[in-house]
């Protein structure tokens, strides 16, 4: 198969990714028309089972390719709107894309990643065989963006955001993920090399635009990219979906104070993954 | 709390969400302009459309190289097809852009506003 879009779910104890990569997978379906696979692991294909949503995971995913199981994960605090949890979450796996995907060019997104329209179809023909997009888009007027959210460190290089990534299957596309690998491998010496200093909580963002620097000859190159990626960050809150109506509440001084906002036809990150999953039945009954 | 304080906090409100309205707004027309073709990927503004539209004039319009977006060299074969598209995108952006914004000036309410 030529062209379709990889996803990445294992489920944890807080958050339900299978369910996520349903309703993720189903919308890049439907507005992309390629078809879409998922990577996933026993446990979470289980889970799927015991929680009736497997049924329609196999009818949305053209493959559902079981993974080893990943003995070890991340933790991350992240928030449901005002409240804060510590969450586990597993990403060591996506630096095996290139490997799990069945795609000659795979278009890989993260499961909080909401497609609404046909814009990433645009890039499938570039002459660029690895892809990241260039940055985060704060749907707020005013970014809530930190430093931390662009470069890899204070005096660190560009920061890719790896929620969005197309590559096309090739010998630069292997060295590039081969690299990444190495990177993950090797977190604590990159960490060094590149004067981050959260080493306990491994971030792919930050191993792709390693190996992205790496491989544009040490240098930052911001013109090959997907375009930035408009976020929700996860103190907002996914509040009602009315088809492809998004509504959130939003707290544009990321406090305890919301606004309302509303997004359609936008490609969406929405960093609130309990919200979604709290959508789950509307935004499946969207498509 | 003062009823004058009461309308001024709720017009901030209104002002936030409306702020944030736009922002989507303009990132989808954004996304619409953005167009890849034979490996380059163009960002059509009226630039674009303005020097296509001269080399077509004066009798260029076979096997163009024009530089997209990221720099690269692109050879364009059909500079009219090439034109048509872009027009056509722009022009539909622009009128989708201008309908949906004079929309959103005129709901003066936030639930309007956010279409619930």
């Amino acid at each position: 198969m030529k062209k379709g879009v990889l996803l990445f779910a294992h489920n944890s104890r807080e958050i339900d990714y299978a369910r996520m990569s349903i309703i993720s997978g189903s919308l890049a379906k439907h507005y992309l028309g390629l078809p879409v696979s998922l990577v996933t692991d026993a446990s979470t294909i289980s889970w799927m089972q015991t929680s009736d949503c497997y049924d329609k995971a196999i009818d949305v995913f053209d493959k559902i390719i079981e993974a080893d199981t990943v003995e070890y994960s991340n933790y991350r605090r992240l928030h449901d709107g005002p409240m804060p949890s510590l969450v586990p979450f597993i990403n060591f796996d996506r630096s095996m894309a290139y490997d799990y995907t069945p795609y000659e060019q795979t278009l890989l997104i993260d499961t909080d990643f909401l497609i609404f329209s046909n814009r990433l179809n645009e890039f499938w023909d570039s002459s660029d065989t690895v892809l990241i997009s260039s940055a985060m888009q704060d749907i707020c007027d005013k970014s809530r963006a930190g430093y931390q959210d662009r470069y890899v460190s204070d005096t660190g290089v560009h920061l890719y955001w790896a929620t969005t990534v197309m590559f096309t299957k090739n010998e630069y596309s292997k060295i590039f993920f081969d690299l990444v690998k190495h990177i993950k491998e090797n977190y604590n010496i990159y960490s060094d090399l590149y004067s981050f200093f959260n080493v306990t909580q491994y971030r792919n963002d930050i191993a792709f635009s390693i190996a992205k620097h790496i491989l544009d000859g040490f240098s930052t190159d911001t013109s090959s990219t997907l375009p930035p990626i408009v976020t929700t960050i996860d103190k907002d809150i996914l509040h009602e979906v009315k088809k492809d109506l998004l509504v959130f509440l939003i707290t544009p001084k990321n406090d305890s104070s919301y606004v309302l906002a509303s997004s359609k036809g936008v490609d969406i990150h929405v960093m609130n993954k309990q919200s979604i999953i709290r959508n789950y039945d509307k935004l499946m009954e969207s498509l | 709390m003062d009823d004058r304080l009461k309308a001024a906090l709720d017009f901030a409100n209104y002002s936030q969400s409306f702020a944030i309205q736009k922002k989507i707004l303009k990132e989808k027309i954004e996304a619409k302009l953005t167009y890849g073709i034979k490996g380059g990927i163009f960002k059509i503004d009226r630039s674009l459309i303005t020097y296509v539209q001269m080399l077509i004039d004066q009798g260029r319009a076979d096997n163009i190289p024009l530089i997209d977006s990221n720099g690269n060299p692109i050879l364009i074969e059909n500079l009219i097809d090439f034109r048509d598209e872009i027009l056509d995108r722009y022009f539909s952006s622009s009128v989708e852009y201008y309908e949906k914004f004079e929309e959103m000036k005129k709901n003066r309410t936030i639930e309007k506003l956010v279409d619930l």
